[in-house]
């Protein structure tokens, strides 16, 4: 018994190791950093700050004006995923053929690097004058708009930019489990003469819940540590326009060299994902 | 060490008379060759003395240091010091140098340095007084040298505190790029004040026939929208400091601001709010703007036949007067520090190889006598500017152009153009975020600035 747990622990201990080291390690670092004042531009500052970091939060504009963008963000980037995704599921269990065709050209979004994505929708769709969006609304007599330099319309953009390239997930993970339900229960809803609508709210949107939440939690987990793509396409502006609090704690570290205070930024951020997560874990659990 | 050197020209000499024996191509190519560092054995150093040491040297990818890259083998062969060049896009070469400076693994001996960058470097001691170096006769040779006829004020805005920290190897000056063409046929004269730049820019516009009437930089940046409005801040007589504490809402802060959201509003193109640099000289080339004020070394892209279309109709003037007569240009240069984690030896040989870059003899040979297609404009010294030779590379890029830059580079520059202060990373960043956010209309120009003020006291207060 022993000799097979002392086994089981050289084989697991590799893989151990290597996690402290890849994640935990850093983690903690970034906790340690967020108690200290480590600003590059003010060295004679630097030692050991307690909380101050994070009381510093409360004062800061930005930073609550980066918190609310994320809300927006997230919760419009996972709504449009999840009823974009759904109703495009729907659709497609009609189709009898080419279905497999359907589900390879819709992981293609998925598989480009988010950075890709924004360089493309940047010089490619949004770009006044020469993009093909822009190209469409004159066609149509909509007139020329200038998609990542209006306030409104590049926050308008960047979130459609994460909607088309992580909705695919959302549908193929629907579909799969649509394809699953069982048939006779409808069948049996049919004889009862329940309509579609009925069917569609009292049996398969019930039956789907636990993929649904799934979807909602890995969504809600990604559109919170979005950046590559809003980093290509806007740069977080115009102004401060599209900074999410991700991008906002990457601009507090890296460009104005105040890491003390960006590691509290993204330590707020580390937590909020946790707790957003826990909270739809256990609101699954529990209905 | 001046007898090594003469008895080295004396053998060369013997050498190169004696072809009919040696072939007489090759021997003259070798002849060449060596004879070209006899420019550089005038000076009375032992350009040896770091001999076998090896620096790596970080630039951007640009025309002005491939042409520097191309004669490194000169330096190699002069000192037997051996020079690898790293290129780093200029949007991350500061973030990896304070990485490396930072980590003080010494990676890079020297790298292109942001002017704006030294009162960092300075406050957290990562580099070296240039002075120690300068002053030293056994590494400097001052009279061959002549550090004095480098323009002054870019070897002031790379000092910290009256010593300088870096020295200018490329630069520009900012001026008004304009096409003659259209003005001349309006009758119209390039901008004396601020006032006739909205007004010249009135006359021009015609975008139903895609002709703007000016552009200047909006892409958010310290690099970027705070490259230009700095200029129109200090012509109107803006200070950034009042009492020793950064201003950025004064009265002259939100004039200049409401002055550049208003012409660009106005006269630009809507996607000029994204454009830098690159962008604007790619619109002008095309035709569509009829005034933009930017780098004065832009004027070799305007005049590339591939790409541009408006060459022989380009005039150039020095950025127009504030209402005190003041006119502002950006001193803009890259300069070379030496990184302090280095080995004496290794410090020494930086050096060697930031004078040999920043000679009068390497500029020349990397402008006018350069063998490739690239002959640099951004010459770091004004004698150079004022010679024949470069007066005749630079007399086809357009009307007035080496008049407006000499004057410009003699008169405009203002140490005091941006606010040199070891926080300038942060600083910069939230003013180039607070002049975007007025430029695209989420704020009034005093309700951005009123925030970054706030913000700007917060970081300044740590």
């Amino acid at each position: 018994m022993r000799g097979e747990r002392r086994f089981a622990l050289a084989l697991f201990l590799p893989a151990l190791l290597l996690l402290l080291v890849t994640t935990t390690l850093p983690l903690v670092y970034l906790l340690w950093t967020s108690v200290q004042r480590v600003d590059l531009s003010m060295p004679w500052l630097s030692g050991f700050a307690g909380l101050e970091n994070y009381a510093k939060l409360g004062g800061d504009r930005r930073f609550w004006s980066s918190l609310w963008l994320t809300f927006v963000y997230t919760g419009t980037t996972v709504a449009l995923q999840v009823v974009v995704g759904l109703g495009l599921a729907l659709l497609v269990m009609q189709v009898r053929l080419g279905q497999g065709l359907l589900r390879v050209a819709a992981i293609l979004p998925i598989v480009l690097a988010p950075v890709v994505a924004g360089l493309f929708w940047r010089s490619l769709v949004l770009a006044p004058d020469f993009g093909i969006l822009d190209f469409a609304t004159r066609a149509l007599g909509l007139g020329s708009f200038n998609w990542l330099g209006d306030p409104q319309l590049a926050l308008v953009s960047v979130i459609a930019i994460h909607t088309w390239q992580w909705t695919p997930f959302a549908f193929l993970v629907l579909l799969a489990s649509l394809a699953a339900l069982p048939p006779d229960i409808y069948e049996a809803a049919r004889l009862d003469r329940a309509g579609p609508w009925q069917r569609f709210w009292h049996i398969t949107l019930p039956l789907l819940r636990p993929a649904i939440v799934i979807v909602v939690i890995l969504r809600m987990v990604t559109a919170l540590s979005a950046f590559a793509a809003i980093f290509a396409a806007t740069g977080g502006g115009p102004g401060s326009a599209t900074e999410i609090l991700n991008l906002y704690a990457y601009r507090l570290s890296f460009t104005e060299l105040n890491l003390g205070y960006g590691a509290a930024v993204a330590t707020v951020l580390l937590f909020l994902t946790l707790a957003v997560s826990f909270g739809l874990f256990v609101f699954r659990k529990t209905r | 060490m001046t007898v090594d050197s003469k008895t080295r020209r004396r053998l060369l000499k013997a050498g190169a008379a004696a072809p009919v024996v040696l072939g007489a191509a090759w021997v003259a190519k070798y002849a060449h060759a060596q004879a070209d560092l006899g420019a550089y054995q005038s000076a009375k150093i032992n350009w040896k003395q770091a001999e076998g040491e090896k620096i790596t040297v970080a630039v951007i990818p640009a025309g002005y240091f491939d042409a520097l890259i191309a004669v490194t083998p000169e330096f190699q062969a002069l000192t037997g010091v051996e020079v690898r060049y790293e290129k780093v896009p200029p949007g991350q070469i500061r973030q990896k140098a304070i990485l490396d400076l930072t980590s003080k693994t010494g990676t890079y001996a020297t790298h292109a340095a942001d002017p704006m960058y030294y009162d960092l470097y300075v406050s957290n001691g990562w580099i070296e007084p240039i002075q120690k170096y300068l002053g030293d006769a056994k590494l400097t040779d001052a009279a061959w040298y002549k550090p004095e006829d480098m323009i002054p004020a870019w070897r002031g805005a790379n000092s910290v505190k009256g010593q300088l920290y870096g020295v200018p190897f490329d630069g520009e000056s900012t001026l008004q790029i304009y096409r003659k063409d259209l003005y001349d046929a309006k009758g119209l004269k390039p901008a004396e004040t601020l006032d006739e730049v909205a007004k010249n820019a009135a006359a021009i516009h015609d975008p139903n026939n895609r002709v703007w009437g000016a552009a200047l930089r909006g892409f958010k940046g310290a690099g970027q929208n705070m490259y230009i409005y700095p200029s129109i801040f200090r012509a109107l007589g803006g200070h950034w400091f009042s009492g020793g504490t950064f201003q950025a809402n004064s009265k002259e802060g939100i004039a200049a601001l409401e002055w550049y959201v208003d012409l660009l509003t106005k006269y630009s193109p809507p996607a000029v709010r994204n454009w830098n640099w690159p962008d604007l000289a790619d619109a002008f080339s095309q035709s569509t703007l009829g005034l933009y004020i930017d780098a004065n070394t832009s004027a070799s892209v305007l005049n590339n036949p591939e790409k541009s279309k408006v060459i022989g109709k380009i005039g150039y003037a020095r950025w127009p007067k504030g209402p005190s007569g003041k006119r502002v240009s950006s001193i803009w240069n890259w300069g070379f520090p030496i990184n302090s984690a280095l080995s004496d030896k290794a410090k020494r040989a930086t050096w060697l190889f930031i004078q040999w870059a920043s000679s009068a003899e390497t500029q020349a040979r990397t402008s006018w006598k350069a063998q490739g297609p690239v002959k640099r404009l951004g010459l770091n010294r004004l004698s150079l500017w004022q010679s024949k030779e470069f007066g005749a590379l630079a007399g086809g890029l357009g009307a007035n152009f080496l008049q407006a830059s000499i004057d410009s580079m003699r008169q405009d520059l203002d140490v005091d153009w941006r606010p040199r202060m070891p926080q300038w990373p942060a600083v910069g960043e939230t003013m180039a975020t607070a002049i975007q956010a007025a430029l695209v209309g989420q704020q009034k120009p005093r309700e951005a600035l009123d925030e970054a003020q706030t913000r700007i006291a917060q970081i300044l207060k740590g």
